[in-house]
């Protein structure tokens, strides 16, 4: 792995959706309105003919994608997370994931990353395209996870939800970093250790970070990385979770039904007794404001996983201040 | 007669929508669509039993299958599902099945495949946004392979259409959105066949509508019946097989 502070690069996904879409010719690009801000206009430029403009209509928008993927296509729908969840879930269950198609639904602006306000926060996706059948979740952490994953999802076969954070994406992960559909991956300890942090994109540097604020001060901390939210990979998870005193959930996402919901029943039904402690959105909506502000106000960076193992732990110090994650500013606007 | 056969072994069932629609389901079934060639989309899928009896009358289904509609276990369930086994879409939740039939002639377009696709559409389902989204759609790409029936028989599960809200004045709203518009009466056949005929390409899709009555035109069924979902008895049925044998005679 990389340290911080960490590069970025510049719209992966949608540099990936071209070179994938080169190689297989059934992939159909639909968007609804969103061209730019889900990084298909690179797609909308060099292959136009499959790139198709539905408008502000996302209802239609799933079940033309269903109609399309019925007829040979790989359809990659793409909006923000709020539209293509929300909005249109009676479409999903039933023009995608019951006839179980190849409609990878790209959801963007995760969490609390959109300065935008409730409407444009996807807080409870996860938790939706979980409990749909048929469904595989997938939120990648960095450029080069998001990179494998859009050729990963074209290859696989079946609906996906796709979450993504646009626009500079950190590199945290080196080259030879394999995604895997299927697999968590440990990417701190993995022993015996005080504590395990499972934790899922935009959570990632958080917890690598707060990992380190930890061992500096005599902690010793697990961190597993879950792109893969369903099916949820109980094994890896658990069998890490075994061997600490306490575990940590860390989700940019409310704390029901995502990320920390899934390790709470793979906890409960592999008998792992350690408690638990879901980091995440306290089931309640937020508001607008800078990515640095609400993560921090709605308890979701570094600080708040490593408030959260002092707690858990009842360690009998001064809380350690954790150091602010730095990235390398750029000028990609993020509304 | 084949749905009516149907209903009386449960007692109950769509028949409603299989007598209003029995003419349309004919003339679609019996040529004006090259069924394996042509797409077909069911968008209300409580009409799955006209599905049913118009494939066992083409040969696309054993007659004797039918017997097991609606039963625990077969797969010609009372509503059109995933187990359907005929048609390219048959959907269950209202709505849906215009966006998919656009996903299917946007297909054919693009691989410049030479096949229409055809969807059946209730006049109860314009209530759903969404048909209008598809409507509006379809008609900016000139989706000309593209061509909707409209059962409309002013009937939903509260009552008579107009009972609940108003979707007229239809066909000038269709044709504001840019479609070829046919209005027909939906029980006679010799217009149903014209209307499939005519109006077709010309960069514009075509709907028909269809303007039918929920129980055909019986007179052998009660006015006070719920037409959305009939319960009839063997004295009923026979009734309606009288009167169908007759009409067909």
């Amino acid at each position: 792995m990389r340290e911080p502070p960490y590069q970025t690069v510049l719209k992966p996904y949608g540099a990936a959706l071209v070179d994938v879409a080169r190689q297989r010719p059934e992939i159909i690009c639909l968007g609804a309105d969103l061209t730019r801000q889900t990084e298909t206009d690179l797609f909308r430029d060099t292959i136009p003919d499959r790139f198709i403009n539905i408008g502000m209509a996302e209802a239609n928008m799933l079940s033309i994608a269903g109609g399309l993927a019925r007829a040979g296509h790989t359809v990659f729908v793409n909006t923000f997370g709020v539209f293509s969840t929300r909005r249109c879930f009676d479409q999903i269950a039933m023009s995608v994931a019951y006839p179980n198609l190849n409609v990878k639904i790209v959801g963007f602006m995760p969490g609390l990353s959109s300065p935008g306000g409730p409407s444009h926060q996807a807080i409870e996706d996860v938790a939706l395209m979980r409990a749909l059948p048929n469904v595989t979740v997938v939120e990648p952490a960095d450029a080069i996870e998001t990179t494998q994953v859009v050729a990963a999802t074209a290859q696989h076969p079946g609906p996906v939800y796709l979450r993504l954070k646009r626009g500079e994406i950190p590199l945290i992960f080196d080259d030879d970093h394999r995604l895997d559909l299927g697999k968590a991956q440990i990417l701190v300890g993995g022993g015996t250790a005080d504590v395990c942090i499972v934790a899922s994109g935009m959570m990632i540097p958080a917890a690598l970070a707060a990992a380190r604020t930890l061992a500096e001060h005599g902690v010793l901390a697990t961190v597993v990385n879950v792109p893969v939210i369903k099916p949820f990979d109980a094994a890896t998870v658990t069998a890490a979770a075994r061997h600490c005193r306490l575990v940590i959930s860390a989700e940019n996402h409310t704390v029901v039904g995502g990320l920390g919901s899934a390790v709470a029943e793979a906890m409960a039904e592999a008998g792992v007794a350690a408690p638990l402690r879901r980091i995440g959105i306290a089931d309640t909506f937020a508001e607008a404001g800078s990515r640095e502000y609400l993560f921090a106000k709605y308890g979701l960076n570094t600080q708040s996983i490593v408030d959260a193992v002092w707690r858990g732990l009842a360690i009998n110090r001064p809380v350690p201040a954790a150091p602010i994650i730095e990235t390398s500013p750029g000028a990609y606007a993020p509304v | 007669m084949r749905s009516t056969d149907m209903v009386a072994i449960q007692g109950f069932g769509y028949l409603g929508q299989a007598l209003s629609s029995a003419e349309i389901f004919a003339v679609l079934f019996g040529g004006a669509m090259r069924y394996g060639i042509d797409r077909f989309v069911l968008s209300p899928g409580h009409y799955v039993i006209s599905l049913y009896a118009a494939a066992a009358e083409t040969g696309l289904l054993d007659p004797a299958e039918l017997e097991s509609y609606g039963h625990d276990g077969s797969v010609l369930e009372a509503i059109g599902s995933e187990r359907t086994p005929l048609g390219d879409l048959v959907c269950g939740s209202l709505g849906q099945g215009l966006s998919g039939a656009v996903g299917f002639a946007l297909a054919a377009q693009l691989a410049g495949e030479d096949r229409d696709t055809f969807a059946f559409l209730s006049d109860g389902e314009m209530q759903e946004g969404q048909v209008w989204e598809a409507a509006m759609f379809a008609g900016y790409r000139r989706l000309d392979r593209l061509i909707v029936v409209i059962d409309a028989n002013n009937s939903q599960v509260d009552g008579p259409v107009t009972s609940v809200t108003t979707i007229e004045p239809l066909a000038e709203k269709w044709r504001s959105f840019g479609w070829h518009v046919s209005e027909v009466d939906g029980h006679d056949v010799e217009a149903l066949w014209q209307a499939f005929a005519a109006g077709r390409g010309g960069g514009a899709p075509l709907v028909v509508i269809a303007r039918t009555e929920i129980l055909g035109r019986l007179n052998a069924i009660p006015p006070t019946v719920d037409g959305h979902f009939i319960k009839i008895d063997s004295e009923l049925k026979a009734a309606i097989l009288k009167e169908l044998g007759a009409a067909l005679a």
